[in-house]
């Protein structure tokens, strides 16, 4: 009997140790964050003031706010509070290890497949789920990719257990819009041919719209006729008839500058959502780009110039540019295991032209604009879910250090396995001696 | 029909065409011989040698050699007599280093099982062939150069790293060992790796280049010990690609590197200073900012007459292709474009200045025409001149440097008596854009040249549009399958499908200049896109040609129209 | 007429070749961070003919040199980045494990236009490494990144030691044994290869020694070996004038090397990548190996799948002499930024994340008494930044090496290439994400047959 207790006391233990291995909880309830340094982004920054964290959400901040009681008072002196930072495309959540096909969930097979969804595949789970977080990157957009409508893409805050959980209100399909560019290196395709290809592309793409378009008639003139009536299945099109309606935003990845000009003209007449994602070959086209009112979430800005004769400093100029031109721009890293560098692409758009100020919208306000979760996200305002980091310094600064991280109001535990493996190994136990 | 009759037929035949015996092509070896092997060239204007000119000369040929030139000289009874009233007698032209005669092989696929550990000849090791082997006197490389006014040719066999030992051939006979003037002239090498086995790139090259030359000392060296006092040694293997390294070591030949680009050209140098051979570089490309380095390096040097298309001042728009239109159209509007393309020009114009540069400092060269299309050369050379190089200057490229270069100094480069009978006679100067090549000599043999329809430049050209059938062999086997090309001139379209991919490409680039039609499209080959090039002649209901994919080897291709429904 | 030609021709050219300047420059009133003597106010640094003559205040100009305004700025010495593949035509020989005898210094690229990316960011050498398919694979070559000439041999970096690439796990394994089906196919074979390397080497080195011992002797009848240039290098190996720099991403196969080189008396070793290094730090720092390590790459493939961005704090505090490199032409533009990583990750000081990508990489070079450092007396590699360069508002301004300025962001011409492909007509637009700067691979894919 006393051996069974050792055994369940054993089990218990194991059970301790096995929690571990994953992350460490988060926890909810009321916090306050006091003294501190409130940098609201849409409102300018207000000093020595407090914000209160409760049911989720931002329920008060300013220079005047009581602490509620039983709230968990965190003295934030010295530090300031920053709206957690969006990453506008990435595969975090569908890749875990980079050249393992079986740890790939982002590449389905198809070529006109809006209709795989990036948030079912979406691992809550990732071990570089928390690895990202921890910087201040709070949400992030999971992007599938692959051939010309590879699927549709998925707005996740980065703390949760389903998909439900995380799912933080936007979903886009995802047109690779054909490219006029070199795949590589080894792409030994003559100008000629690239161009050919680009128009097969071009081709099968709007053949693929028309039967969109043509879904979407015989859909509309069925329901006027009887509301319950169904078309026959068919899932392409099923997925495509909200962007055709101008419902759901297509976000359309598109880099070379002819092949952004193209994309624009094929956008022009369509009267849809639509979204520009990479153009990284937006400067030598912003006036039309501001032109055409079409967003852009731009990145990664720590890239190669597109071409040899290309300025050195191109990529990181190339967020500002366009923003000077009057385009609304977001930032991404386009990254899977390094979205916590996303503060750091927006350091170099920054330091490179497009100013501190942009920089920090263009990773907060501006991309949940574009998801059209600015009602909830991207900004310290009441009322706003409670995505929050709390930093010691500018979070573009690479010295900085997060201190306190809430998603979803919770206040997540600032760990990750890189943060386990420095606790285990900075003083290894036993060092040299056996 | 009588047998004598026939006899008279055909020499009637041979009266009103001399030439037409060495026209036609292989398989006619039974061609009964000239009547006589004396020839007197009247009333030209001998260019003996660059800077050497004889007006209203006359050059008088006997057994294949020059006998006499000048002024009134006497013309033996037997000679044919060429009427050259007007016309430019020059010496026969010299290549300093080309394939020509020397058929491309089929490339065989080779399954290798340790690619770290290849058999020499899969990795492109073979310095102990010898190109007289690989001769082919009726290849058509000969007669296109023959026709331009090239006589002679350092041809070397095909390969990689070290494909075999070079000769310098004439361009005339019957026989491959009738063509070879001189053999194992030299030891041929390239920068060229073997796909996907040991010495797979550049590095790899380099290293075992050095490795063989060391071993090839040393083994000679060992050699000659063993010779002096053999008992009690260990005999000395036998190792034909060590053996081949020899007589460059013993400094009796050159090693001759194909070596292009600015990179290679220095890469092969250091090879050079570090191993001590005698180096000659052929198709030199982008030289000009490495001239002293060529000039200290000792090395002798073939320039390439392969050069990038310059687009002429004054070009007549029917001439550019409709993609060049659009392009130039819109760096009309475009600064930044306009940079590009004057950039680009000017790059294109260094490769064209190169040799006036390179003289004008007092570097030596001939030039080689290893990659150069045969229909490009003429006018390269044109071109050259206007860009700054004399025409003596040329003239010497073509004829003296080269011979001296190659050792052929005493018989061949000038017009003087007791060289061989090798001339270009024109009807211009042969610099002359306008020039035509009336007669070439190659050892004594006269080869007359009618002109040629040339087509004409406003829309005579040969009609390619409709279905074709082709059949191509390549290592994957044979390849039959449909060309389709519609369209019209200047915006041509079409496909290629393969019965053995089972795939239909598009193709690209078409373009149709008099009877050539080229065009090109991409397969996917081990993953990797390819770029297949084609070029054919087109005659009545069929075409051939070569095929190109890249670094997978040329083909021949042939095929003929479908009949039209 | 043809004279008249000639200088026309002449003057056309003439913007060619420089072969190796050595320039002469005052920095003056900059704020000078000298890595190995602290950091010095308002200071000028004088360069004479390639090499630092002096570092103190209210320097004069030497005649006709140049003087470069620093107030307000700061002055380090060049970037060292001890892993790169930028300005090479080839990079893995990947058709054997074994592939001592190749040399990258055979495919140097002046022409390179990441050179001079890389001088936009500061970085005056590069150690231009073989690639990683092979366990044994290619000498390297250490470059300065001296642009805008076409030859190659401008770019070496003379004084540098010999450095020797090898590779250990996935790439090796992949491509040799999963690729072409000879050993090594595990982290045993790998291991394998280099004893049987080493092995041999140690027999070929004696059976030369027996020879030449001999062959002066009257009458002597002995045979040399073949004369093996794979042999040839793996045997300077072992006689210490080639320092071993080895691609490595796990403790156990950092642990094995380090195991065999204590065995046949390597002493010279730097581990590459060492993404695990800092699990055995303790054992590295004992053995006296160095560590250049990525800032935070990991998760690309699942030998870096347990890695941390703390490594290079943990090294180094463990007493391993740590650098960051870039392995990439990307991350090459910004290793600055690369370097305050370490501050996120582990909090180190300036002087120590400096130190990274400048003096260390230098001592695992080799060069470190010639660079790494501004001290009178060593090469005039010099980068000059605008804030302080752990800052991530700092912009490279100007970079300056053997006295020569070779980078200036007030006078910068878009069009950096030095020749032009004269059939190049499209638009190349190449954009990757992620590891697409990464060559370590190159050459090799081919052998991957996932």
């Amino acid at each position: 009997m006393k051996n069974f207790k050792y055994i369940f006391l054993g089990l218990i233990l194991l059970a301790a140790q096995l929690a571990e291995a994953q992350n460490a909880k988060g926890k909810t309830g009321t916090f306050a964050l006091t003294n501190a340094n409130l940098v609201t982004i849409t409102n300018g920054t207000i000093s020595n003031a407090t914000l209160i964290i409760a049911d989720g959400k931002i329920s008060a901040l300013g220079k005047d706010v009581t602490v509620p009681e039983g709230a968990e008072v965190i003295d934030c002196t010295g530090l300031s509070v920053y709206p957690g930072m969006i990453e506008g495309g990435s595969r975090l959540g569908l890749s875990e290890v980079g050249s393992d096909a079986r740890t790939r969930d982002y590449n389905e097979v198809g070529d006109v497949i809006p209709q795989m969804r990036a948030l079912t595949a979406v691992n809550p789970n990732s071990v570089l789920i928390p690895v990202t977080r921890i910087s201040g990157v709070t949400t992030a957009l999971a992007v599938p990719d692959g051939s010309l409508f590879p699927g549709t893409a998925a707005l996740v805050n980065l703390h949760g257990y389903t998909p439900d959980q995380m799912y933080a209100g936007f979903e886009a399909v995802v047109l690779n819009f054909p490219s006029t560019g070199k795949r590589g290196r080894w792409d030994s395709r003559s100008e000629e041919d690239i161009k050919k290809d680009a128009e097969k592309a071009l081709k099968q793409l709007n053949d693929a719209w028309d039967k969109a378009v043509a879904y979407y008639r015989i859909d509309s003139a069925i329901r006027v006729k009887d509301s319950k009536k169904e078309m026959q299945y068919y899932p392409e099109m099923e997925n495509l008839l909200p962007v055709v309606r101008g419902e759901k935003t297509l976000l359309v990845e598109v880099n070379a500058a002819d092949d952004i000009k193209a994309a624009i003209d094929w956008v022009a007449d369509k009267n849809i959502k639509v979204v520009f994602s990479g153009v990284s070959e937006g400067w030598r086209v912003a006036e039309k780009l501001a032109e055409a009112k079409i967003p852009v979430i731009a990145g990664p800005v720590l890239s190669i110039p597109n071409r040899e004769y290309d300025r050195y400093d191109r990529s990181y100029a190339n967020p500002g540019i366009m923003q000077k031109a009057g385009v609304k721009v977001a930032i991404k890293t386009a990254d899977t295991e390094n979205v916590r560098n996303l503060p750091y692409n927006a350091g170099f758009a920054a330091t490179y032209g497009m100013g501190k100020e942009e920089a920090l919208k263009a990773i907060t306000i501006v991309p949940a604009e574009i998801f059209e979760v600015a009602d909830q996200l991207g900004s310290l305002e009441k009322g706003k879910i409670a995505n929050v980091f709390v930093a010691d310094g500018d979070p573009f600064e690479t010295e900085t250090q997060v201190r306190h991280l809430f998603i979803q109001g919770w206040k997540i535990p600032l760990e990750s396995r890189q943060t386990k493996l420095y606790d285990e190994f900075l003083e290894r136990e036993p060092g040299l001696k056996k | 029909m009588t047998g004598s009759k026939l006899v008279f037929m055909r020499r009637a035949l041979l009266l009103l065409f001399p030439a037409l015996s060495y026209l036609t092509s292989l398989g006619q070896s039974s061609e009964l011989a000239p009547v006589t092997r004396t020839y007197a060239i009247k009333n030209a204007r001998i260019v003996q040698a660059p800077g050497r000119i004889i007006d209203n000369g006359v050059l008088v040929i006997k057994n294949g050699i020059i006998t006499a030139v000048g002024k009134n000289i006497e013309i033996p009874a037997e000679a044919r007599i060429i009427k050259a009233d007007t016309m430019y007698v020059y010496a026969g032209f010299i290549d300093g280093l080309s394939h020509t005669g020397v058929p491309k092989p089929k490339e065989e696929e080779n399954k290798v099982k340790d690619p770290g550990n290849p058999p020499n000849d899969i990795a492109g090791i073979e310095p102990q062939r010898d190109v007289r082997n690989m001769l082919d006197p009726n290849d058509k490389s000969v007669d296109e150069m023959r026709r331009l006014g090239f006589a002679v040719s350092h041809v070397v066999p095909h390969g990689r790293m070290l494909p075999g030992q070079g000769a310098i051939i004439l361009h005339a006979g019957e026989s491959p060992d009738a063509m070879v003037y001189k053999q194992q002239a030299s030891l041929f090498s390239q920068l060229t790796g073997a796909p996907g086995i040991y010495p797979n790139t550049v590095i790899g090259v380099m290293a075992k280049y050095r490795e063989l030359y060391r071993q090839a000392e040393q083994a000679k060296a060992y050699k000659a010990r063993y010779i002096q006092d053999a008992t009690g040694m260990e005999r000395p293997s036998s190792d034909r690609v060590l053996e081949a390294f020899y007589p460059v070591i013993d400094k009796q030949i050159p090693v001759v590197f194909k070596a292009e680009d600015v990179l290679s050209i220095q890469r092969v140098i250091d090879l050079k200073s570090q191993l001590g051979f005698n180096l000659m570089l052929a198709e030199i490309k982008q030289g000009w900012d490495i001239s002293e380095k060529l000039k200290n390096s000792g090395a002798k040097l073939f320039l390439s007459l392969d050069l990038p298309e310059m687009k002429e001042e004054k070009s007549m728009p029917d001439t550019t292709k409709t993609t060049d239109k659009n392009v130039e159209l819109k760096a009309d509007k475009d600064p930044e474009k306009q940079r590009l393309q004057a950039r680009k020009d000017e790059t294109i114009k260094k490769h064209y200045q190169q040799p006036a540069l390179l003289q004008s400092q007092g570097v030596e060269f001939g030039f080689s025409t290893f990659e150069a299309k045969p229909r490009d050369i003429k006018g390269n050379l044109s071109k050259l001149i206007e860009n700054g190089l004399s025409e003596d200057a040329a003239l010497s490229a073509l004829t003296t440097t080269p011979a001296r270069l190659l050792g052929l100094s005493s018989t061949m480069g000038t017009l003087d008596i007791g060289k061989i009978a090798n001339l270009v006679i024109t009807d211009k100067s042969y610099f002359d854009k306008e020039s035509k090549v009336k007669y070439v000599f190659v050892d004594g043999k006269i080869f007359e040249y009618k002109d040629e329809p040339v087509p004409k430049k406003n829309g005579e050209t040969v009609r390619v549009t409709g279905k074709w059938t082709y059949n191509t062999e390549t290592p994957q086997g044979v390849h039959t399958g449909d060309i389709v090309i519609n369209g019209e001139e200047g915006d041509y379209s079409g496909t290629i499908s393969s019965t053995i991919s089972g795939d239909t490409n598009d193709l690209s680039n078409i373009s149709v200049d008099g009877d050539q039609l080229s065009f090109s499209f991409t397969v996917v080959i081990e993953g990797n896109a390819v770029l297949v090039e084609v070029i054919v002649t087109v005659e009545e209901g069929s075409f051939e040609g070569t095929m190109t994919a890249g670094d997978y080897g040329s083909y021949p291709i042939e095929g003929e129209r479908s009949p039209e429904k | 007429m043809k004279e008249y030609i000639a200088i026309v021709l002449l003057l056309l050219f003439s913007q060619a070749v420089q072969s190796q300047q050595k320039g002469t420059v005052l920095i003056k009133n900059g704020t000078v961070l000298t890595i190995t003597k602290g950091t010095m106010e308002a200071t000028d640094v004088l360069i004479k003919d390639g090499v630092i003559s002096k570092i103190g205040k209210g320097l004069s100009t030497p005649k006709g040199a140049q003087t470069i305004d620093a107030t307000g700025m700061y002055v380090m010495p060049g970037i060292i980045d001890a892993h790169s593949h930028i300005a090479l035509d080839a990079v893995n020989e990947a058709t054997s494990p074994v592939t001592a005898e190749v040399w990258t210094g055979d495919a140097i690229n002046p022409l390179d236009v990441s050179i001079y990316r890389a001088l936009a960011g500061g970085v005056t050498i590069s150690h231009a490494l073989h690639g990683s398919a092979n366990a044994i694979g290619g000498q390297s070559e250490t470059i300065k990144h001296r642009y805008g000439t076409v030859d190659p041999d401008a770019l070496r970096m003379k004084e540098a030691p010999r450095t020797i690439k090898f590779a250990l796990g996935e790439n090796p394994t992949r491509v040799h044994g999963g690729g072409n089906g000879i050993v090594p196919r595990t982290r045993m074979g790998v291991e394998a290869v280099f004893r049987s390397s080493f092995s041999e080497a140690r027999q070929y080195m004696k059976a030369w020694d027996e020879y030449n011992a001999g062959k002066s002797k009257k009458g002597y009848k002995g045979t040399a070996p073949q004369y093996d240039l794979r042999l040839e290098t793996l045997a300077d190996i072992l006689k210490g004038d080639i320092i071993v720099h080895c691609h490595s991403y796990r403790a156990d196969e950092i642990y094995m090397l380090m195991q065999v080189c204590k065995d046949f008396g390597i002493k010279k070793l730097v581990f590459q990548h060492v993404n695990e290094g800092f699990k055995v730090a303790p054992e590295l720092a004992e053995f006296g190996a160095m560590a250049s390590v990525f800032s935070d790459w990991w998760a690309y493939k699942f030998e870096v799948y347990y890695s941390t961005a703390y490594n290079a704090t943990i090294l180094h505090k463990n007493g391993v002499v740590t650098s960051i490199n870039s392995d990439s032409g990307e991350l090459i533009r910004h290793l600055y930024h690369e370097a305050a990583k370490t501050q996120k990750y582990g909090g180190l000081s300036d002087n120590d994340a400096l130190s990274m990508i400048t003096i260390n990489p230098a001592k695992q070079l080799g060069i470190e008494s010639r660079v790494g450092s501004i001290e009178e007396g060593k090469d005039g590699d010099i980068a000059i930044f605008k804030n302080h360069p752990l800052s991530i508002y700092t912009i490279p301004m100007m970079t300056i090496v053997d006295g020569v300025v070779e980078f200036d962001r007030e006078n910068d011409p878009d069009d950096m290439r030095i020749y032009v492909d004269p059939k190049e007509t499209i638009d190349v637009t190449l954009h990757g994400t992620g590891h697409a700067g990464d060559r370590c691979m190159q050459d090799a894919e081919f052998l991957f047959h996932e």
